[in-house]
């Protein structure tokens, strides 16, 4: 569903993904790890058409990323870690909005709108403009936004940043749910453990490399002598590689 | 999973086949726009009724005053040059049409390509349409539209109480009129969609383009505008608007009507729309007229086209090679100037000066911040640079009144744009700071050394351009040392105080939620500070400039004062009566905003 192959990107000299090559198949869960600028955004940016790869090449189904991004983005739903909203446009008009961009029809947007707006429970706030909402209140509206097509693949940035324990459930539910259709969820986190809970496999990446790409299990046999969390395994992991964190003492 | 591969593609096929059809595309835009429109307004009619009742006052009486300028303008060209339809009335109509209009063009050109870019490559709004199936073509088209209304709303502005006012004078016939809409809005979109079509190429081209070469070719072209406008403008061995003067500017002037310009194709447009036909059969002004206004449609429509196909073709890559730059570094040599300014600021406490310098290094490198002050004072310091037209007339008692009138109008149309960015970038700065208030709280500092490292960093920069410029202009008007030092200090009184209210209504009015600083200053408080910061100015300019005005006419003239009050003997008075009031202002409109603004940000809580 997803392919990534040979894909490379710099920033002048500085090399932010470095060779990328991964496929998520459809009805997969596939959670990218990594410290902060270790390259999980520009892979995700490079996706859905923000970016372009100096080397390689992105399909999603049959579509070339750079070369059809237009067709590639209906195939996509996508959460931005900071999420876009009109300040003067309510949830409702802003979700009509983006059914309309991926070319529903009035019935089925209208449905759609509603079903998405029941899924996030957005009725208190759906007809109040945005520029009132807290960030949670946006990023669910983002994620109503994202799954108004009802998109085959769904990438997910940092998804878990400023939503309540009920939303943090809310959004774990539905991605399982969503693979478990036939779906695909790309999610690039640094919540360890819901990536661990809901993720059939994960991807480690440092300083642009994709170091690690397989299930959590084994990830536990690349990685001895911890407690078994995927915390423990990546910070472990992590500790490999560069030597060990300084301690408090 | 591999098995469902076939049905799936088939289902993609289907889902990219149902993206909407350009014109439905159109449509979902056109929707989306009215519906932002519309919730603006509203917002605009509920929350801020008092600044859209004074923005559609003052821009009323700005468009009354124009008229009655223009019409005051015209009626004199209609009484001494010629009756319109006549050879030399058409001839100098064309001087003062093509050269207002090629002015405006130029501009336009720059602010459209301006504001697209903004519009179009560090957006929100534009990375996340970019996510979503949008044609590249209607992104641009849809941002273009924004820079169009936003580039050109001021030449309206501008250019319609004028003709409006050559139509009356002249008593145009009714076509004149109805052709007047479908003129402006054609002409002021060619010069948009080259801005546009500048703005696409340059950012497509400029990760390539070597920053050198690009330094070069700007300074190339700084100084070919600056050495045209300096040999169209030399005309100084001649009589000062005599007739030899005329004749001469006349011609120097010919390349601005040139028949390959927009704005000459317009100039003819209204000129011919506006006569009467000479009772010849074959004589159709109306047609005359039309057949330019069809060449300005007919351009700007292929213009539009070519905006369409560049976007196209040049956005997406140009968005993909712009947001691959790799993130600046803070240069060496510009730390060199942080120690300078902390050396320089010697009898500041260590924090302030700490404070001044961090509000410095934001300034220099927020480039919206440090190009619209170049631009501006750029621009103020060409014009002052070439503002020596009546230095060899000095002995003339006329002469002398325009230089002095002249500078003191220079020294308020300086302070006047330091208002702007007062307004701009001051006001906003603790509004912006309350995002990050908890970092300057939990620092061992007083607030009140926060406040105070604002005011004297405002205050100390805005004094150290504004005072050089105003020293340019009094040079190149060789006025006396004496109004030199003047000016000089006029203009010091006019830093702190524009700096003190900024600083002080920034203190007072705080609007923690916004985060844009152009919000902020768009708000109440920043208009309230523009409409204060606009009255300052000019009551200390009139305080100062009315006394020294007539000072310096009683002495250099001898001209005898008809009225008692306006004796020589008592203009020094007058001076210093002037001079007093203004500092005696400038102390109020200082220190009453400040110490407003330390009482509520003392007592602030975020």
């Amino acid at each position: 569903m997803l392919r990534f192959e040979h894909v490379s990107r710099t920033y002048g000299s500085r090399l932010a993904v470095d060779d990328l090559d991964l496929e998520i198949k459809a009805g997969e869960l596939f959670a990218l790890l990594g410290h902060n600028g270790a390259g999980k955004t520009t892979t995700i940016k490079m996706l859905v058409g923000l970016l372009r790869p100096n080397r390689g090449s992105i399909t999603v189904g049959a579509y070339d990323a750079v070369a059809s991004p237009r067709e590639v983005s209906r195939l996509i739903g996508y959460v931005p870690d900071q999420p876009f909203l009109y300040d003067k446009l309510s949830a409702r008009e802003f979700l009509h909005f983006v059914a309309d961009m991926y070319g529903l029809s009035a019935t089925v947007s209208g449905e759609a709108v509603a079903r998405e707006i029941e899924r996030f429970r957005l009725t208190e706030f759906a007809d109040r403009l945005a520029e009132s909402y807290s960030h949670g209140m946006r990023q669910r509206t983002v994620f109503a936004a994202a799954m108004i097509h009802d998109p085959p693949v769904l990438v997910v940035d940092e998804p878990m940043v400023g939503l309540d324990p009920q939303s943090i459930k809310l959004v774990k539910d539905l991605m399982q749910q969503y693979v478990r259709s036939g779906r695909t969820v790309l999610m690039s986190t640094h919540t360890l453990g819901v990536a661990e809970q809901i993720a059939d496999r994960v991807g480690v990446m440092k300083n642009g490399k994709l170091i690690f790409n397989g299930p959590v299990s084994e990830l536990s046999e690349a990685v001895k002598g911890t407690d078994g969390s995927l915390e423990a395994m990546y910070l472990a992991m992590m500790e490999q590689l560069e030597g060990p964190e300084p301690t408090a003492e | 999973m591999s098995d469902v591969a076939l049905p799936l593609a088939e289902t993609h096929e289907r889902l990219a086949r149902d993206l909407p059809s350009h014109e439905r595309e159109g449509q979902i835009f056109w929707r989306l726009r009215t519906r932002l429109c519309a919730a603006h307004l509203r917002s605009l009619m509920a929350e801020a009724r008092l600044r859209t009742s004074l923005v559609i006052g003052l821009s009323l009486f700005f468009w009354f005053g124009l008229f009655a300028l223009f019409y005051g303008g015209f009626e004199f060209v209609v009484q001494h040059v010629d009756m319109p339809g006549a050879p030399y009335h058409a001839k100098t109509m064309h001087f003062v049409f093509s050269l207002f209009f090629l002015s405006l063009q130029v501009m336009l050109v720059f602010s459209s390509a301006i504001i697209l870019y903004s519009g179009l490559y560090p957006s929100g709004e534009t990375a996340y349409l970019l996510t979503l199936p949008t044609r590249d073509e209607r992104l641009v088209d849809y941002r273009f539209q924004e820079a169009l209304f936003f580039s050109s709303w001021g030449f309206f502005l501008l250019a319609s109480p004028m003709l409006m006012a050559y139509g009356f004078v002249v008593a145009a016939p009714w076509y004149y009129f109805a052709y007047l809409p479908v003129l402006l809005a054609s002409f002021a979109y060619i010069p948009c969609a080259v801005g546009a079509i500048l703005c696409l190429v340059l950012i497509d081209r400029l990760p390539r383009l070597r920053r050198v070469v690009l330094g070069l070719a700007a300074l190339a072209v700084i100084a070919i505008a600056y050495r045209s406008i300096w040999r169209t403008l030399d005309v100084s061995n001649l009589e000062a608007l005599g007739r030899t003067w005329f004749t001469e500017t006349y011609r120097k002037f010919r390349f601005m009507r040139d028949e390959w310009l927009p704005s000459i194709w317009l100039s003819h447009a209204l000129i011919d729309a506006a006569r009467r036909s000479n009772n010849n059969p074959k004589d159709l002004p109306w047609f005359e007229s039309g057949k330019y206004m069809v060449v300005l449609v007919s351009n700007a429509l292929f213009l539009r086209i070519v905006v369409g196909a560049l976007g196209k073709r040049l956005f997406r890559s140009s968005y993909w090679g712009l947001h691959a730059r790799p993130a600046r570094q803070p240069k060496r040599a510009w730390g060199k100037l942080d120690s300078f300014v902390m050396k320089l600021l010697w009898m500041f406490p260590r924090s302030t000066r700490v404070l001044i310098v961090k509000d410095l290094r934001q300034f220099r490198r927020d480039p919206v911040q440090w190009s619209q002050f170049l631009i501006f004072f750029g621009l103020l310091l060409l014009y002052f640079a070439n503002v020596d037209r009546f230095r060899q007339h000095r002995d003339n008692p006329d002469v002398l009144t325009w230089v002095n009138i002249v500078s003191f109008l220079n020294l308020a149309v300086v302070g006047l744009i330091l208002s702007t960015f007062t307004t701009r970038f001051i006001y906003p700065l603790i509004s912006l700071e309350g995002r990050r208030f908890w970092i300057l709280s939990r620092l061992p500092i007083k607030r009140d050394t926060i406040l105070w490292g604002k005011f004297f960093f405002a205050a100390g920069g805005s004094w150290l351009s504004c005072s050089v410029l105003v020293a340019v202009s009094d040079l190149m008007l060789d006025v006396a040392w004496s109004v030199v030092a003047l000016h000089q200090f006029v203009c010091l009184l006019l830093c702190i105080g524009l700096a003190g209210m900024a600083v002080g209504l920034g203190a007072i009015m705080p609007d923690f939620r916004e985060q844009s600083p152009s919000k902020i200053a768009a708000g109440f408080g920043g208009t309230l500070n523009l409409v204060l910061s606009a009255l300052y100015i000019l009551l200390v300019v009139l305080m100062t400039a009315l006394p020294c005005h007539f000072y310096l006419l009683a002495r250099k003239a001898e001209a005898a004062t008809p009225t008692t009050l306006i004796q020589p003997r008592l203009l020094n008075f007058w001076m210093l009566l002037g001079l007093a009031g203004s500092t005696v202002l400038a102390v109020i409109v200082t220190v009453v905003p400040l110490r407003r603004g330390l009482r509520a940000f003392r007592r602030l809580e975020v």
